[in-house]
């Protein structure tokens, strides 16, 4: 007879985007469909189980820990699985079809974006807290970024088998890989060299997220895929990338030749309907297991991390004065 | 006769006061007063890498003889440079190339030892969660040696191979070190499936980047990282002892996770690794300009995805009291 499966190996915890406390000592939590309110016994319940629940305890310990029986444990997780806290993990499906992930995906995509902007960067740049050095950081990282697509679109091609599938990242690459200069042009708008710009190095942050892009286009096409399509989603919504480039441009006297490329770089993406991408990718796939969709999800989650990461260095190193705008390379014969 | 043109170092600091001019650069701090301090502020404007010693001493109307020594104890102490006409021609002896990489290191690891994260340990201002983090991601670091070790072995040149193949040889088994220490703590499953803090993959895939690029560039960033491990010296082997006591106080918990990261440091002092850097830059060919530039840029970053490796740790567990970060499912987001 097999053993018995344990409360922790049945249910699963899910993920919290954002948790804002309440008055009452609670907790409002949110989840990427829905938002749930905890009392103050339920949250600090809530909390100890969701940090044991990865823990090498036995029931015993657990019952202790928490002061509870087995019987009352199990209760409680039942609860939270109605609440949508927890989940049972019999309910993974096996597999699943490429449109039936991509509805999962887009299911996410707003609360992954969410936290992906989450950063005070972006509130302190709106807020009028910001800098035209701020922004110009941001540019001149975001060029960075743009040119070292040729290190990671064209590797994806390299790295895939499925010949509609190459085929369609091939295209993207070609309609993509020269956009870096658009962002040389708003910084030549800003008064910098082309040779400043082009010799600059970028920061190590921006580096971590090609990098990263080069490990999911090494290791899965669809774990690419994903990434590319999280990066497209943060660009489709004119409305908010609008009032970003609207109320920067004014608030720190960047001129209009400054921000007009990067229009014009946004425009030719939704023309080009790189958003849609990732479902025609998804509509060539018969099936994904549910190991490799987890992956897959994965991956967009930790490119959600990077943007995150990549946010907060630009801010540490363009908010200080002394640092070198551009950035240099280090050269020890001048250096 | 010396056709050298003399240049302030770009990342030298200087600063003027009515009487003196402080220079800074990496640890150095030189003070210059009186004579030399206002013979320096007029040449100041000069030292551009543009103009000769006689044509400044012209220009300033000063004696070339006192621009002359001056410039030579500056440069003595590395504040300023002389470029020649045929600079970027010029190469660098893997002995001098090693001398130079220390001191950069030393400098660049100077925010990597004075990071915060460190101080909160040994007072026990950290959380749980940024403790088991910071073991956790280390464990990340130390397995990824079968990514950037590999690769590094894999695209060695005829000269770095046999460095780079016992290299990955001899640590690939580290991380399990760390493994068993995690182990008293979390299930075994969990600890491999554990996923680590962008910013750790920011490093392995940092290393895994320059280890297919260049070998020799990819050996200098990690020696980097392995002169943070060095424990030749009777203050660095202090100072990581009271490191370690410090964490037994303070984290009671963490008593085995810490025997672990003792039996690292061992292994590693077996190997016996401190002085293979040494050896390897004499054995190579004089380095052309363009890749002393990129060994000492690899270093660089090294030490910058250090700084972000620690800065994860501090900023994510201090928000997310979860650890192990465990991989996602189709229900789980």
């Amino acid at each position: 007879m097999g053993q018995q499966e344990t409360t922790q190996q049945r249910y699963g915890v899910r993920r919290v985007f954002d948790a804002t406390p309440l008055s009452n000592g609670g907790m409002s939590l949110c989840l990427s469909d829905r938002v749930v309110e905890l009392g103050r016994r339920e949250w600090e319940l809530y909390s100890k189980l969701a940090e044991w629940w990865p823990m090498r305890r036995s029931q015993t310990e657990w019952e202790e820990g928490l002061g509870l029986r087995s019987d009352q444990i199990e209760r409680i997780a039942a609860k939270l699985d109605d609440a949508g806290l927890l989940y049972r993990r019999a309910d993974i499906p096996e597999a699943l079809t490429g449109v039936e992930f991509h509805r999962r995906f887009t299911a996410v995509l707003q609360s992954w974006l969410s936290e992906a902007f989450s950063h005070p960067f972006w509130e302190r740049m709106m807020s009028g807290n910001g800098s035209k050095r701020l922004y110009t950081g941001w540019l001149i990282e975001l060029y960075h970024y743009t040119k070292n697509a040729n290190r990671h679109m064209p590797l994806s091609c390299a790295h895939t088998r499925e010949k509609p599938i190459k085929a369609m990242r091939a295209q993207h690459y070609a309609e993509e890989w020269n956009h870096y200069h658009y962002f040389m042009k708003a910084l030549k708008a800003l008064g910098y060299t082309e040779q400043a710009i082009g010799q600059s190095v970028p920061l190590p942050v921006t580096l971590a997220l090609s990098n990263f892009m080069r490990q999911a286009a090494r290791e899965d096409v669809l774990a690419y895929s994903i990434c590319s399509a999280v990066l497209e989603g943060t660009t489709t919504d004119r409305r908010s990338y609008d009032s970003y480039y609207a109320k920067t441009a004014e608030l720190y006297g960047v001129p209009p030749d400054a921000v007009d490329p990067i229009y014009a770089h946004l425009d030719l993406d939704v023309q080009y309907r790189h958003s849609d991408l990732f479902l025609e990718i998804l509509r060539t796939v018969d099936t994904i297991p549910s190991a490799r969709a987890g992956r897959i999800l994965d991956y967009g989650h930790q490119l959600v991390e990077h943007i995150w990461l990549w946010t907060d260095g630009i801010e540490k190193y363009y908010e200080d004065e002394t640092s070198p705008l551009p950035r240099r390379p280090f050269d020890p014969f001048i250096d | 006769m010396n056709v050298a043109i003399p240049v302030i170092r770009r990342s030298a600091r200087v600063q003027r006061s009515d009487h003196a001019v402080v220079l800074r650069y990496l640890a150095d701090e030189i003070t210059l007063e009186g004579r030399a301090a206002a013979l320096f502020s007029k040449m100041l404007p000069h030292l551009d890498g543009k103009t000769h010693l006689e044509e400044m001493a012209a220009q300033i109307q000063e004696p070339p003889g006192h621009l002359r020594t001056l410039a030579d104890r500056l440069c003595a102490v590395g504040v300023l440079t002389f470029t020649a006409a045929d600079s970027e021609s010029q190469t660098m002896t893997g002995e001098q190339f090693y001398h130079l990489h220390r001191k950069y290191c030393a400098h660049w690891l100077r925010p990597v030892y004075e990071h915060p994260l460190w101080e909160k340990m040994v007072t026990g201002k950290a959380t749980r969660a940024q403790v088991i983090g910071f073991a956790f991601e280390k464990y990340h670091y130390i397995e990824g040696a079968y990514e950037h070790m590999a690769i590094a072995a894999a695209n060695a040149t005829p000269e770095m191979m046999p460095h780079l193949a016992r290299h990955f040889i001899e640590e690939y088994t580290h991380g399990d070190i760390y493994r068993n220490g995690l182990r008293s703590l979390f299930r075994d499953e969990l600890i491999v499936a554990a996923q680590p803090l962008p910013s750790t993959r920011a490093l392995v895939n940092f290393l895994s980047e320059s280890a297919a690029t260049s070998s020799f560039s990819y050996y200098a960033g990690n020696e980097l990282l392995q002169l943070t491990e060095n424990t030749s010296d009777a203050g660095a082997r202090g100072s990581i002892a009271a490191f370690y006591q410090a964490l037994r106080r303070n984290y009671p918990y963490t008593a085995k996770l810490i025997d672990s990261f003792i039996a690292h440091t061992r292994a590693d002092q077996k190997l016996g690794h401190e002085d293979v850097f040494h050896k390897m830059c004499r054995s190579v060919p004089p380095l052309s300009r363009r890749e002393v530039c990129d060994a000492v840029n690899v270093a660089r970053s090294t030490a910058e995805h250090l700084v972000l490796f620690l800065d994860g740790i501090d900023r994510h567990y201090e928000r997310f009291p979860t650890v192990p970060r465990l991989p996602g499912d189709l229900l789980s987001q």
